[in-house]
């Protein structure tokens, strides 16, 4: 990175976002996002799996422990998901997920399960809007700075 | 069901359950049986399967646990049930994960006569192996049960200091040491219709009251929950990246923990297997990225990795922290957060066969407020 760089990631903190969304709904949407040509921020790196409840709270505790400042979890919504319940079960994990971050000490805000559909380009950019602006709220991630975990 | 009595002769408590351990191998009603027998060194208990009557010289209240029982039975039961009735005598815990494993496909429970035993408590094997009072192990352990002083306390294990319930839940038959009079008998207690069948069959004497037994259970659970929750007090603030590297400092990522724990059953460990394998430039990367970064990386990872995958199903037997070379004491974080998990979906692992583990259920109209807001 060079010295020019460094100055302006001190001058305003852009976060660093990993996106794991589900290939039949929320990667739809995000792609109709881009195709529409809707505009959001692109502080979120994008990971398709295939469906939200085959996201293991492993990979999310791992991107946070790497210095991650926030996750998002994109599902189809309830009742349409294309392996039946996947997504209510990405839920369930994700209430066993909050008590480990609350050990880890940290805010349960940067990590997000949302229901996006494939025809939900504007609610995934709005999302990824809101998701920015509340994680540079929040400041960056406490454990980046960590070496010896 | 069926309450009944065996009388303990010249006060050799020990004695005189072997005496009914080998009247049960003898009647044919079992044909095994799973229980902890001193090696002949004397140092520790083992479990041993064992069919002749004549060889049974255990050790049921020995104040160790070297392995899981659970993990025994699982090994045993997992690829096909047992032919033969297999009596499985158990502490409370492990009847516990037990429970779990079944749920899991783990072990098969057809055949399996779940014999469990009031727990007084176990040392850590170290402490067990190596014991320098002048009293024997479980000499000291009785002493100090009947005559209510905490002499035994200070070598119990942090599991078994604040136990969850010492009392066997889901034994068929359960031997009862509290709110009994052990230096004159010890109760014999079935609590299903197979552990009824197999009880009444040996002519043992009846129970007169069991009021005692009803009030010492009461009893004992109520102060090892004020014990717990005093624990719970201290240990809960362990939180926060700070306090939690610090307490997983000395984690070699040797996976002991994992090894020992009855309820990691993965045939391949996620942490063993090649998930993790990456490029050279992705360690130096991360080197980069913070400077300088520990070798070998990924042991907090590991840690509330392997919390994320069991935690639900934490019996709190303890087994992970006396694996531990380096002596983490892990129960001061894994207990905090298996309270906090288990309330969280109204989760009490191994209570209930039937009831399914919370990550394969779900409700269509719960915890609505993870999701979208």
């Amino acid at each position: 990175m060079s010295e020019e760089k460094k100055e302006h990631k001190k001058e305003e903190f852009e976060p660093k976002i990993v996106g794991f969304l589900c290939n039949w709904c929320s990667y739809a949407g995000a792609d109709l996002a881009g195709t529409s040509r809707i505009q959001y921020p692109p502080n979120v790196r994008i990971i398709r799996v295939m469906c939200s409840g085959s996201v293991d709270s492993m990979y999310i505790l791992r991107a946070l422990l790497e210095g991650a400042d926030g996750v998002f979890v994109g599902g189809c919504h309830p009742g349409d998901c294309h392996y039946i319940d996947g997504n209510y079960k990405a839920r369930r994990r994700m209430v066993l997920l909050n008590s480990i971050l609350e050990t880890l000490g940290l805010e349960k805000e940067r990590v997000w399960l949302r229901w996006i559909s494939a025809s939900e380009g504007q609610k995934f950019a709005d999302t990824m809007r809101d998701m920015t602006d509340a994680i540079k709220k929040l400041g960056p991630n406490p454990i980046a700075k960590h070496w010896n975990i | 069901m069926s309450h009944k009595i065996i009388k303990v002769k010249d006060n050799d408590v020990v004695g005189s359950i072997n005496e009914f351990l080998r009247h049960l191998l003898e009647s044919g009603k079992i044909h095994e049986l799973l229980v902890q027998q001193s090696t002949p060194s004397k140092k520790v208990a083992f479990p041993v399967l064992i069919s002749d009557a004549k060889k049974l010289h255990s050790d049921v209240i020995a104040p160790i646990i070297p392995a899981s029982t659970a993990k025994i039975v699982s090994k045993i039961t997992k690829i096909q049930g047992s032919p033969k009735t297999i009596g499985v005598v158990m502490h409370p815990c492990q009847i516990r994960a037990l429970i779990e494993l079944a749920k899991l496909n783990q072990a098969k429970l057809d055949n399996i006569v779940i014999i469990g035993v009031d727990c007084l408590g176990t040392f850590p094997i170290n402490t067990y192996a190596d014991f320098h009072v002048k009293k024997k192990q479980t000499e000291l352990l009785l002493e100090s049960f009947t005559k209510k002083n905490d002499e035994v306390e200070k070598h119990l294990r942090t599991a078994c200091r604040v136990c969850k319930d010492p009392i066997p839940t889901n034994a068929d038959i359960v031997i009862g040491l509290y709110g009994s009079d052990v230096e004159k008998e010890v109760l014999i207690e079935a609590h299903t219709e197979i552990g009824k069948n197999i009880i009444e069959s040996l002519k043992l004497e009846d129970e007169k009251d069991n009021k005692n037994r009803e009030k010492a259970v009461k009893e004992i659970r109520e102060e090892k929950q004020k014990k717990r929750e005093e624990f719970l007090k201290e240990k809960g603030d362990i939180k926060g990246i700070e306090k939690l590297a610090d307490f997983f400092d000395k984690c070699v990522n040797c996976h002991n923990c994992r090894h020992a724990c009855p309820i990691c059953y993965c045939r391949e460990c996620l942490f063993d297997s090649s998930v993790f394998d990456a490029e050279a430039y992705k360690f130096l990367r991360k080197a980069e990225n913070k400077g300088l970064v520990k070798m070998p990386n990924d042991s907090l990872l590991f840690q509330l990795g392997r919390m994320n995958h069991m935690i639900l199903s934490c019996v709190e037997c303890g087994l992970c922290e006396q694996a531990c070379p380096n002596e983490i004491p892990l129960m001061d974080v894994f207990i905090p957060v298996a309270e906090n998990a288990q309330k969280e979906f109204e989760y009490n692992p191994g209570k209930d066969l039937k009831e399914k583990i919370p990550m394969i259920v779900y409700k269509e109209d719960e915890f609505t407020e993870v999701g979208e807001k």
